[in-house]
């Protein structure tokens, strides 16, 4: 039987000849497929398990795995009926297609699994969901058809690619690639990182791919033929330890491994530029953000700074928050919009607004409260009685310009003081405290509160209490303290620490808040902007004011529910925001003039300094230098990630065609048995010619060029009495005949290598096949190894510096089979249009000789 | 020496053997036994042993002595062509003499009879039968002298005898011995009075040589061994015929692999397409081309046989069977030069060699080759 078959687990350890066996049949490939692609099957999917906690539960395992299982099989099919590479892959991939049509779509399809017109449909929607679930999600999201659909389709994509990396590409150690891809997710969205169990798992499956490539075809380059040599473990141990250390000691000595470009907390946005306000916790990423991202310019009548609220957020259970969609209560259209709720105050403020969102996009609109009408949107939108956010049913905020009619009660201190009946018509979701509320959170509250009678009384406390001078407004100090994101655990956090940014200070407002039986809520969108100094003109208001805001601007505030007035917003955050008259304190009149500065301190945020430094200048904390640092990190890591892909790239033809060599010397068999196959090995001997400038003709006879390259002066041994240098005078290509180049003498060594080589690869083209013949052919691993090492050693010998820089790391071998396949489709037009001139030419003399004919006869 | 007759009978043949026409193709001729393929080792001897005894009487003309050699193994015909006195008949009848074999040799004239080449039945007298008596044609190794000299008629005598091994006289078949090998000269230059070879018969000729003239070195040395005694005279046989038939026994047992073959189709067709070329190689001209290089292989060792045998045998072959285009000829162009040009425009089964770039089987599955 096989050698395959020889290796069973329990079978005779020993590595034995594998002895010729025309007779295995076609079904031969024995049980490596199944292992190979077992293993790859057990790695993606541990590393899905690492995904639990980026997608809420369990419930999606159980598709992720019937897809990794069903493709992992496919492909091993495949390879058993040793179909060519392309064809398994090509198979996997048609197996996904089955596959995901049958678990998501199987109403969609035909007989179940096959896709027709109704699942493409049906994977728009479900595309569109998901990419809406990640906008407005924060991590764990809940595992909807349209997120587990993405991530199994990754995962068949992932599968197929570390396959396709460990087998036919013969780069087993690289496939780790695919399934870093997977652990990239969660170690920057899940604050807990990766987890050690989706981390043993992968890490076990990756192992078992490498002894699996190592125990099927071991690669030519290392000496031991197995794993089980013990220089071989003792050298994996030592590479393994030193790496180990390395890893432990460098991340205590690179700063901004908790900060910078991807700090703890994060989100990958795989839908383009996150310029969306995604509610709590890429707040933190939008104002930590250098750039402005997500412009949005609008034009007002409003006399006071406008905030725009795309979102509010009232629960405050669970472990993390999130906008409640209420797409039960949803209404659609918004021509007219009413809160629902009696506004009692004397007077209100009519705005107009003309918003133009630009890239930001979000499926939440950005409006002033409270909005009674929006018009000129493009697309379908629906709108919360509860809570007055708009939201799109298909469409998103990208590029919309809607003017915005809202009003405002005008509210005064006094009006606010004398509200104090009961609260009557409001959701009880806004008025609940939150179960499991942290002690501190409640001491807090109820000692900042003690003295306070009303409802106005004790929000202004509390907003006092934030805003007074043990809190300091900072970006950073979160990330560095761990409780960057949102709940109730980083509410405590929060007041632990006393240091935070928008969404802390209106969280601990909002949550302190409904502990004193008032109802709140945090809305969510842009503190008021700056001026543009341009003006746009309103149908029916002349020119108004511009102002532009941007990512940086992103806010949070809490909304407080007054009998009688309706929501009310407040301002707890220090140096963010305005904090308007009714809330501002009789006692302290900074507040507005601290406003001021703020605001002002933002302005020059379009110069050239960065504005996350200067935005906390006013509040110097202690760890304003290691944020600069990461601020000042995040394009140097950019700068760095690109000069890494230009090396890449640049090092491409040399990979290719080192991993080319690899492959080709790469023999099969066992021990000292390992045979090498002359056509591939004569392939790598071309060319190393190829490189070194004796490119093979193809009407070249093995032998003629055999004799070429022994002939060359690229190879043969310089005489001592000519001084070494680069070889200028000799172009290799020129030089054919053994007697040019008068100070070269042929090398015995080397010509006998190739001598070597060519034999063994006209015996393998020409010779008697190995059945008639009753011998293995094939070059001994090792002879082939030498002698192209050998070949390769007295070329290099002979190259200038710049030809070995040159076949290094532009292969002229690469660069020709590149131009090949790039120049197909022009061969392809050229051979058509000689054809179709051809066929004219025929055509027309054909034609012609026909007429003159019938003239004469 | 052996005095030459004009027509030659050698009485080698034993026991009018050679014309029963009852002996298989692999019998050996001389003791009917089943001829052996030769060892390798044996046959690299004899071959050199041939070849070096040759090399003594012609000096300089190793190419040619191996070209010669090569035909007689792959069971061909050789013409000779060449202007007179570079040693066109030396060379025949020195590859003659070192094998133990019946030679004859013929000089053919314009009144030489079609019946001098084949044999002829006379009527016996005693036995009141029609007696055959053989022509110059049975003898294991035949050497036409000056075959353009003959009429056509006689020359066609000659073309059953090459192609089939064998003579028809009076409705009877007489099989020829093996080896059999006609060794034809012919003298481009004097061609008044002459009948050139028609393609037909010239296609027959599995090659065609030139002897050319000999270099400085070797023309010194041939004045001075040639002055006092015949080269011939030296020679002793160094392989007998039944040596060489187990030679030819293991030539035909050479491999030809699909993409020697598939290259050999292509140079012929090449040369069909070859716009030079008003008459291309014919199958029968592939056919042997493909033989000769089969002795090539043979003679160099190897047991297959490859591109390079039939680029070395190629112009030998083929060069005396294509037909220039008149163009071309004007132009100077020389068939030589034509099959040269074809040679260097085909490629070499590459198809093999680019397998890296084309979707080869994965490593993981060759392991049960």
């Amino acid at each position: 039987m096989t050698l395959t078959s020889q290796r069973q687990p329990g079978a005779d350890a020993q590595p034995q000849p594998a002895p010729a066996s025309p007779g295995s049949g076609r079904f031969g490939a024995g049980a490596f497929p199944w292992v190979m692609s077992g293993a790859v099957a057990l790695s993606v999917c541990g590393a899905s398990l690492s995904l639990n906690g980026v997608l809420r539960g369990w419930a999606w395992f159980l598709p992720v795995l019937t897809t990794v299982v069903v493709v992992s099989l496919a492909m091993a099919l495949l390879r058993t009926f040793r179909a060519a590479p392309v064809l398994v892959a090509a198979g996997g991939l048609v197996s996904l297609a089955f596959i995901l049509t049958f678990t998501f779509f199987r109403r969609d399809s035909f007989a179940g699994f096959l896709p027709s017109q109704a699942t493409l449909d049906a994977l728009g929607r479900h595309l569109r969901r998901a990419s809406e679930t990640v906008l407005a999600e924060s991590s764990p999201v809940a595992p909807n058809a349209g997120i587990v659909l993405v991530t199994c389709a990754a995962l068949g994509l992932v599968v197929i690619l570390v396959d396709a990396l460990a087998l036919p590409l013969g780069m087993p150690a690289t496939s780790g690639l695919g399934l870093l891809a997977v652990l990239v997710v969660p170690a920057m969205i899940k604050p807990q990182s990766v987890g050690w169990l989706g981390f043993v798992v992968t890490a076990a499956g990756y192992l078992v791919i490498l002894a699996c490539s190592q125990w099927f075809a071991p690669d030519a380059r290392t000496e031991a033929d197995t794993a089980r040599n013990p220089g071989q473990i003792r050298r994996a141990a030592l590479t393994g330890a030193v790496t180990l250390v390395v890893t432990l000691l460098l991340q205590l000595v690179v700063p901004g491994f908790d900060q910078g470009t991807f700090p703890q907390g994060s989100r990958l946005n795989p839908w383009g530029t996150a310029t969306g306000l995604n509610p709590m916790i890429s707040l933190g990423n939008s104002l930590r953000t250098p750039t402005g991202e997500g412009r949005i310019t609008y034009a007002t009548n409003a006399t006071t700074p406008l905030y725009l609220r795309s979102v509010t957020v009232d629960r405050f259970d669970g472990e993390s928050w999130s906008p409640d969609d209420r797409n039960a209560s949803r209404r659609a259209g918004t021509g007219r919009m009413d809160a629902g709720h009696e506004i009692l105050a004397p007077e209100q403020t009519r705005q107009v607004t003309v918003v133009n969102t630009g890239d930001f996009t979000s499926p939440y609109l950005p409006v002033p409260y409270a909005p009674e009408s929006v018009n000129g949107l493009t697309g379908r939108w629906s709108w919360d009685p509860a809570t007055l956010s708009i939201k799109g049913t298909d469409t998103n905020s990208r590029d919309q310009q809607y003017l915005v009619q809202s009003s405002v009660p005008k509210l005064t201190t006094e009006l606010l003081d004398a509200s104090s009946a009961p609260v009557q018509g409001v959701p009880e979701e806004f008025i609940r405290p939150p179960s499991n509320v942290p002690d501190i959170v409640r001491t807090t509250a109820e000692s900042v509160a003690a003295n306070s009678r009303t409802a106005y009384a004790k929000a202004m406390a509390i907003q006092r209490f934030l805003r007074g001078p043990d809190f300091t407004y900072s970006l950073e100090s979160p990330v560095q303290g761990g409780y960057d994101g949102n709940g109730l655990s980083v509410l405590a956090d929060f007041l632990t620490q006393k240091s935070g940014y928008c969404i802390h200070f209106a969280s601990a407002m909002a949550v302190m808040a409904r502990l004193e039986g008032i109802p709140s809520r945090i809305a969510v969108g842009y503190a008021p902007g700056r001026q543009t100094g341009a003006t746009v003109s309103v149908a029916g208001q002349g020119a108004l004011p511009e102002f532009e805001v941007d990512a940086r601007d992103a806010h949070a505030w809490p909304e407080l529910y007054f009998q009688g007035l309706g929501w009310v917003p407040f301002e707890p955050t220090p140096s963010r925001g305005v904090v308007p008259p009714y809330a501002q304190d009789s006692s302290t009149s900074g507040g507005a003039s601290t406003n001021d500065q703020n605001n002002d301190g933002l302005v020059p945020s379009n110069g050239a300094t960065a504005p996350s430094s200067t935005a906390p200048a006013p509040l110097p904390l202690p760890g304003g230098g290691t944020a600069d640092a990461g601020n000042q990190l995040a394009p140097a890591l950019y700068t760095a990630a690109g000069v890494l892909l230009l090396v890449l790239l640049a090092a491409s033809p040399r990979l290719v065609r080192g991993g080319i060599r690899a492959r080709r010397l790469r023999g099969t068999g066992t021990g000292r048995n390992r045979l090498a196959e002359p056509p591939l090995v004569w392939s790598e001997l071309q060319d190393l010619a190829t490189d070194y400038g004796v490119r093979p003709e193809p009407s070249e006879t093995p032998r003629t060029f055999s004799a070429r390259l022994r002939g060359s002066p690229a190879m043969r041994l310089r005489a001592e009495s000519t001084p070494a240098g680069p070889d200028s005078a000799n172009p290799p290509d020129t030089a054919i005949g053994p007697d040019t180049g008068s100070g070269h003498r042929p090398d015995a060594e080397t010509d006998r290598a190739v001598t070597v080589l060519t034999d063994a690869y006209e015996r393998h083209q020409y010779g008697r096949p190995a059945a008639q013949d009753g011998t293995r052919r094939g070059l001994p691993e090792e002879t082939a190894v030498e002698h192209i090492g050998q070949v390769r050693r007295a070329l290099r010998r002979n190259a200038g510096i710049i030809g070995r820089l040159r076949a290094d790391w532009l292969p002229r071998s690469v660069l020709v089979r590149w131009g090949s396949v790039a120049g197909w489709p022009f061969r392809v037009l050229r051979r058509a249009a000689l054809g179709t001139g051809h066929g004219a030419s025929v055509l027309w003399r054909r034609t012609r000789s026909g007429l003159r004919r019938l003239r004469e006869g | 020496m052996e005095p030459h007759r004009r027509i030659t009978i050698d009485e080698a043949l034993p026991g009018g053997q050679g014309f029963t026409g009852s002996a298989a193709r692999n019998v050996n001729p001389l003791n009917g036994h089943k001829t052996v393929p030769l060892e390798a080792p044996a046959f690299r001897a004899a071959s050199e042993r041939i070849l070096s005894a040759i090399n003594t009487v012609i000096d300089g003309k190793a190419e040619a002595a191996k070209l010669a050699l090569t035909v007689l193994l792959a069971q061909g015909h050789l013409l000779l062509e060449d202007v007179p006195g570079v040693g066109k008949t030396l060379l025949a009848k020195t590859l003659a003499r070192t094998i133990d074999c019946s030679v004859s040799r013929i000089q053919f004239t314009p009144d030489l009879l079609p019946s001098d080449v084949t044999g002829v039945s006379i009527y016996n007298q005693s036995s009141r039968q029609f007696e055959f008596r053989p022509g110059a044609v049975f003898a294991n190794i035949v050497i036409g002298d000056e075959i353009n000299r003959a009429s056509a008629k006689t020359q066609s005598a000659l073309l059953e005898c090459m192609e089939e091994h064998q003579v028809t006289v009076d409705g009877h078949s007489y099989k020829l011995g093996e080896p059999f090998m006609v060794v034809a000269t012919q003298n481009p230059i004097e061609m008044e009075g002459t009948y050139p070879l028609p393609e037909a018969q010239r296609d027959r000729f599995m090659a065609r040589i030139s002897m050319g003239y000999p270099d400085k070195d070797s023309e010194i040395e041939m004045l001075e061994t040639h002055q006092a005694t015949s080269p011939l005279a030296r020679i002793k046989a160094v392989v007998t015929a039944a040596d060489v038939a187990a030679m030819i026994a293991t030539v035909q047992q050479v491999f030809v692999s699909e993409a020697v073959k598939e290259y050999t189709v292509a140079v012929g067709r090449a040369t069909r397409d070859s716009a030079m070329l008003r008459l291309g190689a014919s199958p029968r001209s592939l056919l042997q081309l493909l033989r000769a290089a089969k002795a090539t292989a043979a003679l160099d060792g190897r047991d297959f046989v490859l591109p390079d045998d039939v680029v070395a045998v190629a112009e030998a072959v083929l060069a005396h069977r294509i037909i220039l285009d008149r163009k071309a000829a004007s132009t100077g162009e020389t068939p030589q030069g034509v099959i040269r040009s074809v040679l260097a425009r085909i490629p070499v089964s590459q198809e093999m060699t680019d397998t890296a770039n084309a979707g080869r089987t994965s490593p993981e599955l060759r392991h049960t080759h």
